[in-house]
């Protein structure tokens, strides 16, 4: 996609000043069809999950058992995302992370199986792969006979992911690349066959010198991929997660992603895309949690009464309420920005990611100290929750990291713009165009205070409050940029608060 | 082999009834609706008769704009046909739902009519019976095992105490019971199929309802639990109150 076809992200957008409300308000709707085949998409899953899915059994055995991984397949799981003409069935984003969701609900393993291959795995090869490439592989994913897993972390290169130490070395007499290294905590590595892996190649620069950048490759269980045995994991237990090795692995030249030298973009591109499907896994496991919450409270009685009419209980049960009702807002505004198709959608998937995996930590460690003694006992569901819950806030980007990403992207435009501003001001004749501009978007800026128009009677304050505080972000947005120049980027602090604002006011 | 079934939606078994203001009706607006459980016998039977037979499987139902969603239901587990028969609400009156029926089967030319043996909602279990009368056409209801072989039907059906082995020969309707097969789930490529079918739409004058709805009622609340006791003490007072008071013993 060329930059000039994108429009702005709207997050990027108000740290700059400027609420671009059409693109969030109203509410997006989904087509009536689409609504009609995703309805029925999810009542087969219900049924499937309720006869064949034993969470609580998956998480002591420590795996999903073969035949219900093979049913998933045969149902059409694994080709959610895949378009019809590559033999899947290419429902859209939203329609895609509902259906997480709905697996979220009832297994927390399952839903990154299936995420893993469809998020992450495959979606190199979906976004940046060539046409014959496609036809290769993708009708194989589709049919889930063949199990994609996403290969970018290592024992050294976590949140750095460009600290990778996995190698390629081109063999250019067998027209193969040669490939070392060890991948770890690797989703579906003990059971996929199709990997998307990055590793570092040493590139000739125009200039001749040579550098370090990295490659993506698609590498298939058969070129000699080894894999761990399973981690023994605090939750997700059912879930494959093991280290993947390449020892010498030769992949065609032709096995390649994008561009020599250009799979960082790759990369992030894939994380940007995928991390929305968490969000929806956390908004199903959140929504289970509430509703056994709600089950117990209104069945346990104390003191001659039902927990539920306690007002501390109901406290705790609203916020859970509140908490679900602004994850699932965000994770679906999110998708339907993304099924947009021209939006840049980074800052809002990683914010949703960010919101709905730390909400959902947060409930499953409610509905625990509701169900109290109870809840900490493994004949009861909560201790599970509160396991499987923990590992969304580390994974495709650590909370804190992505706040630091929604915070440094937002402002760099602005940043990009005051650094304009500064020089311009050094050179008044030369600068006169961008002063001009400066003043109308000043104006401009003033204008969002009144952008948001035709809401409910009963949100016009919260109307009032937000553009408020739309208006404030931006400000201190400005702020902090004249102030600290180029060290922002090492305050981490202001970066997390900032970011946080922006995750709100979304 | 021509193949129809004809199904009924149903509110979910999990659903909270809740009555109308009118007391005579149910209120459906916070009801989910499902494909009726025995009516997916009957969808799964015919379909594994199309892949045995190659035949076509025509869903057919009666009630409002609403069921679509539940013949979606049946086309998508793998239904080639679907008819509705348009009216603005579900009858009460299972003779009106049969006789509509009964047109629009007529005009088929169905070699096998499968229905399930009741809908969960109103459970009449009227419907197969009163085809089989109107088409006249044999019917074996509650059937727990189907063999068709040319145009000779043999099927089990569930009697009190035992099974009943009934032969028949074609037309035949067939009302299903549990145990009779697993309905499959509907795949996502059935799904997608499905959305290529157009549902067909009748509109069928009804005939007169003769069944009126009086009043509708929750059933009473259960009574609160009583503990009595506890340990073997407790037992002679448990025996006198199941005696005297709950008189389920003597």
């Amino acid at each position: 996609m060329k930059k000039s076809e994108t429009l702005p992200s709207f997050s990027k957008s108000l740290f700059s000043g400027y609420l671009v409300d059409e693109m969030v308000f109203p509410y997006p709707e989904q087509d009536k069809e689409e609504k009609e085949n995703l309805d029925l998409i999810l009542e087969t899953f219900r049924k499937f999950a309720e006869d064949n899915i034993d969470s609580s059994k998956f998480d002591e055995i420590c795996e999903v058992p073969t035949t219900v991984i093979d049913d998933l397949k045969e149902l059409g799981f694994f080709g959610l995302v895949i378009p019809e003409e590559y033999g899947g069935f290419g429902i859209t984003s939203t329609s895609y992370v509902r259906v997480l969701e709905e697996v979220g609900k009832v297994d927390g393993s399952i839903a990154l199986l299936i995420g893993a291959h469809q998020s992450i795995g495959l979606k190199g090869l979906l976004l940046f792969g060539t046409k014959e490439q496609k036809e290769k592989y993708l009708p194989k994913l589709a049919t889930g006979e063949m199990i994609a897993a996403y290969c970018l972390t290592e024992p050294s290169a976590g949140s750095d992911a460009g600290g990778i130490k996995t190698r390629v070395v081109r063999d250019k007499k067998k027209g193969v690349y040669i490939l070392n290294g060890t991948k770890m905590w690797i989703t579906n590595g003990g059971i996929a066959d199709f990997f998307t892996v990055f590793a570092k190649e040493e590139i000739e620069m125009p200039d001749g010198e040579k550098k370090d950048k990295i490659t993506a490759l698609m590498v298939t269980r058969d070129m000699g991929v080894a894999s761990s045995k399973q981690e023994k994991k605090l939750g997700i237990r059912a879930s494959s997660t093991t280290e993947v090795i390449f020892d010498n692995v030769e992949v065609p030249f032709e096995n390649i992603i994008g561009e020599r030298g250009k799979g960082f973009k790759v990369a992030m591109e894939v994380l940007n895309s995928g991390r929305v499907g968490l969000a929806g896994g956390s908004v199903g496991g959140s929504k289970t949690m509430l509703k056994q919450a709600i089950t117990h409270v209104k069945e346990r009685q104390q003191f001659n009464r039902p927990l539920i009419e306690f007002e501390a209980i109901k406290d705790k049960i609203s916020q859970i309420a509140i908490n679900i009702y602004a994850a699932e807002s965000m994770t679906y505004l999110t998708t339907a920005l993304i099924d947009s198709g021209k939006v840049d959608y980074s800052l809002e998937s990683a914010m949703s990611k960010t919101y709905a995996t730390d909400r959902l930590w947060e409930n499953a460690n409610e509905v625990l100290q509701m169900a109290g003694g109870i809840g900490y006992s493994q004949e009861y569901p909560y201790e599970q929750w509160v396991r499987d819950s923990r590992i969304n806030s580390i994974f495709e980007g650590t909370n804190e990291i992505l706040r630091l990403f929604v915070a440094l992207s937002g402002i760099q435009e602005r940043g990009e713009y005051l650094k304009k501003i500064g020089k311009a001001l050094k050179d008044p004749i030369k600068g006169f165009g961008v002063l001009s501009d400066y003043a109308v978007s000043y104006v401009k800026d003033r204008l969002t205070k009144e952008r948001i128009q035709d809401v409910h009677s009963s949100l016009t304050e919260s109307k009032a409050l937000f553009e408020n505080w739309a208006k404030n972000l931006h400000i201190t947005t400005e702020r902090v940029l004249m102030k600290y120049g180029k060290s922002i980027i090492q305050k981490q602090i202001i970066q997390t608060r900032l970011a946080d604002a922006m995750i709100y006011l979304y | 082999m021509n193949i129809a079934v004809c199904v009924k939606q149903v509110p979910d078994t999990e659903a909270r009834i809740k009555i109308g203001e009118d007391k005579k009706s149910i209120d459906e607006s916070e009801i989910n609706f499902i494909l009726n459980p025995y009516d997916e016998l009957a969808v799964e039977e015919a379909l594994k008769l199309k892949e045995a037979h190659e035949s076509d499987v025509t869903i057919i139902s009666l009630g409002p704009d609403r069921i679509t969603s539940s013949m979606r239901s049946a086309l998508a587990m793998g239904a080639t046909k679907a008819i509705h028969i348009k009216i603005d609400s579900t009858p009460v009156d299972p003779m009106i739902t049969a006789t509509a029926l009964a047109q629009v089967l007529k005009e088929g030319n169905y070699d096998v009519i499968l229905l399930g043996k009741q809908a969960i909602d109103d459970d009449n279990a009227q419907i197969g019976p009163i085809l089989s009368e109107l088409l006249d056409i044999p019917a074996i209801n509650v059937i727990t095992k189907l063999d068709i072989q040319g145009d000779v039907v043999i099927a089990e059906r569930q009697i009190e105490g035992g099974v009943e082995k009934t032969e028949a020969k074609l037309p035949v309707i067939l009302t299903t019971q549990r145990g009779l097969n697993e309905p499959r789930y509907a795949s996502l490529k059935g799904i997608m199929a499905a959305k290529k079918i157009q549902i067909e739409e009748k509109n069928i004058s009804l005939t007169d309802n003769k069944i009126e709805i009086v009043e509708i009622n929750n059933p009473p609340q259960k009574p609160e639990g009583k503990i009595v006791g506890e340990g073997a003490e407790a037992v002679p007072e448990l025996i006198r109150l199941l005696k005297e008071e709950a008189k389920v013993i003597s």
